[in-house]
């Protein structure tokens, strides 16, 4: 499919002569600079340090700050700092919206990991017929734009009384997200050496005990790239959740209470609780990506990918 | 997938018949077995994503007033919307927004990967740092932005010595506040992907080519750039296909107002806002073509050969 190259060093590898270079990953163009200019253009990866960072000194900043003075003041270094917004924050039962989230976007990541990985099996190793005509149909789907399904599924929604509920959020979220999660598996599925499932059938195994007991385990870090992949873009979605759950407080997610955070004064949005809640929320998914930074890489890079 | 094509055909060949007799059934049971893997993901996709499709066309048929269905009324609805200026409007925000956020994004993705390719430190502690504005949720970087880019407290404007500037509050602004936006978040994921890409060139050729005596702009264009073309083409697409549909941005940063309604802002509007099935879903239908048409020309026309070269 419109997988990116593969990430890992091994094209690389097979494409290098063995004997040559150890490194195997590091590509050409530092091979033969001076200890000094690996330095300096090691310290040029500043710039994208401070591109990605900057935001958040000022986001945590302006969380901490107490007072309404401070709080609409640009210098970032002025006080009186303490945690009264969080506080706040926890005040308007932004624990509920932690809650939805979760439930939302780990029933998607479960439901779409289990059903895609079958499909994705079928594509990647099953002989059956229109197999591309299939592959091209969960292409196209991956490129609907979800705002074009919003009017109708909301008219269906409120028919059959799927607004304000947990399945009227996760229902959607496994179908959009079914694609991306087929395609990174197809890729993963496919690194599978053919001749262990050849090696499980000649046993006695059946195709599916070759699927269940020999694939899926050996899969099993593409799974897992697929399943924080889902679950950070079930957790992240905005335009369905404040379309078809906009106000209960046992349903709204994460992003609709962030960007719906109401203050003492109307027509004020109320930076403190608002930014509370952005760090609140930001700090775990910070610290997934330090833990999880490879997996996530490979999956965005097997699956060719939305932002 | 290629790989598939294997299995039947040579083992059976030199096996006794009952071996063989179970090669074939073993081969009806596979493609049994395909269709019920494939069943529940082509349920699921077909009833939420298909046929909701079906059903917008169905519905722009007709004439609503608010909810009231009030009777057929053929194009009358795509007449009344495809000679509407805010529909023209929001079709040229939206391509405006488009083409220079991923053009932008490009550049200093690319500039990014090529960056984090020459770097022999810290390499893996980027890669997680270019992570971190991907992972949060766009409302929150869109109400970073918001509220950094505000007049109160004006830290962006305190930080360039602006004074008062009114980033969101006037044309072009605010629109240009919003593509900074898309920037900053996606510009390293853009990145990411074509680092992936420049990890699988090797170094041989960039040695040979040195050799040779081309200099650090002909080993760019020659070597570089031709062999990044698959990477390049997913991350243009895939960013393409998904500025057209900008929602969470302009919902957040500006409500729409000030020259930034985009196609889905306008969509979302006649949903809860303005209720009325009939014009939301005529919007729906209309954006729905606009922005799978475009995904398609760029797959014909662009990747043909890799889609196609893979299977």
């Amino acid at each position: 499919m419109t997988t990116a190259p593969a990430p890992t060093g091994e094209s690389v590898r097979r494409a290098e002569p063995a004997t040559r270079r150890r490194q195997g990953r590091s590509t050409g163009p530092v091979a033969r600079d001076t200890a000094g200019r690996r330095i300096g253009k090691s310290a040029l990866l500043l710039v994208i340090f401070l591109w990605c960072l900057f935001p958040f000194v000022w986001l945590i900043s302006t969380s901490l700050k107490n007072s309404t003075g401070a709080l609409n003041s640009p210098n970032i270094f002025e006080g009186p700092f303490g945690l009264q917004n969080y506080v706040a924050v926890f005040e308007q039962d932004f624990f509920f919206n932690l809650r939805n989230s979760a439930i939302v976007a780990g029933t998607t990541m479960v439901v779409c990991i289990v059903i895609g990985s079958f499909a994705a099996y079928a594509l990647a190793r099953l002989r059956f017929k229109n197999k591309v005509l299939l592959l091209s149909g969960v292409l196209a789907v991956s490129l609907f734009p979800p705002v074009a399904l919003v009017p109708p599924l909301y008219e269906v929604w409120r028919t059959i009384g799927l607004l304000n509920t947990y399945p009227g959020l996760y229902i959607p979220y496994i179908a959009f997200n079914l694609p991306l999660t087929i395609f990174i598996l197809v890729t993963f599925f496919g690194t599978i050496p053919q001749e262990m499932e050849e090696a499980a059938r000649v046993d006695g195994a059946s195709p599916f005990q070759a699927f269940y007991r020999v694939v899926l385990p050996l899969a099993a870090p593409g799974v897992f790239a697929a399943a924080i992949l889902i679950f950070v873009y079930a957790w992240n979605e905005f335009l369905l959740a404040s379309t078809f759950a906009p106000r209960d407080l046992a349903v709204q997610t994460v992003p609709v209470a962030i960007a719906s955070f109401t203050g003492a004064v109307a027509f004020q949005r109320p930076i403190g609780s608002i930014t509370a809640a952005c760090v609140i929320v930001t700090i775990p998914m910070i610290i997934l990506v330090l833990i999880f930074q490879r997996r996530i890489i490979a999956g965005l890079t097997a699956g060719g990918v939305k932002g | 997938m290629a790989s598939s094509v294997s299995t039947a055909q040579e083992r059976p060949s030199g096996a006794p018949p009952p071996e063989r007799e179970r090669a074939r059934s073993r081969e009806l049971s596979e493609s049994a077995l395909g269709r019920v893997f494939m069943a529940p993901s082509l349920l699921a996709m077909t009833l939420v994503a298909l046929f909701p499709i079906l059903y917008a066309l169905f519905l722009s048929f007709f004439e609503f007033v608010g909810r009231e269905q009030r009777g057929f009324a053929g194009l009358g609805n795509y007449a009344t919307q495809l000679t509407d200026p805010r529909y023209w409007d929001a079709v040229r925000v939206t391509f405006t927004f488009t083409v220079a956020a991923v053009a932008l994004e490009f550049l200093i993705g690319l500039g990014f990967a090529l960056l984090m390719n020459q770097a022999f430190l810290g390499r893996g502690v980027t890669r997680a740092t270019i992570l971190i504005p991907w992972v949060i949720p766009t409302v929150i970087s869109a109400q970073i932005w918001f509220f950094m880019l505000n007049i109160t407290p004006g830290f962006i404007n305190a930080a360039l010595g602006l004074g008062d500037f009114n980033w969101l509050g006037q044309r072009p602004w605010a629109l240009i506040s919003l593509i900074l936006a898309d920037v900053w978040k996606t510009a390293p994921f853009v990145a990411l992907l074509l680092l992936a890409g420049l990890q699988t060139i090797p170094g041989d050729m960039y040695e040979a080519a040195r050799v040779d005596g081309a200099s650090a702009w002909q080993r760019f264009t020659s070597i570089t750039l031709p062999l990044l073309r698959p990477a390049i083409f997913v991350a243009l697409l895939f960013r393409t296909v998904d500025s057209l549909r900008i929602y969470d941005l302009p919902k957040v940063m500006t409500n729409g107002a000030n020259g930034t309604e985009t196609l889905s802002i306008l969509v979302q509007n006649y949903i809860v806002d303005q209720p009325n099935p009939g014009i939301g879903s005529t919007l729906a239908t209309l954006t729905f073509i606009l922005v799978l048409g475009v995904g398609l020309i760029f797959i014909s026309l662009i990747g043909r050969n890799l889609v196609i070269g893979e299977e």
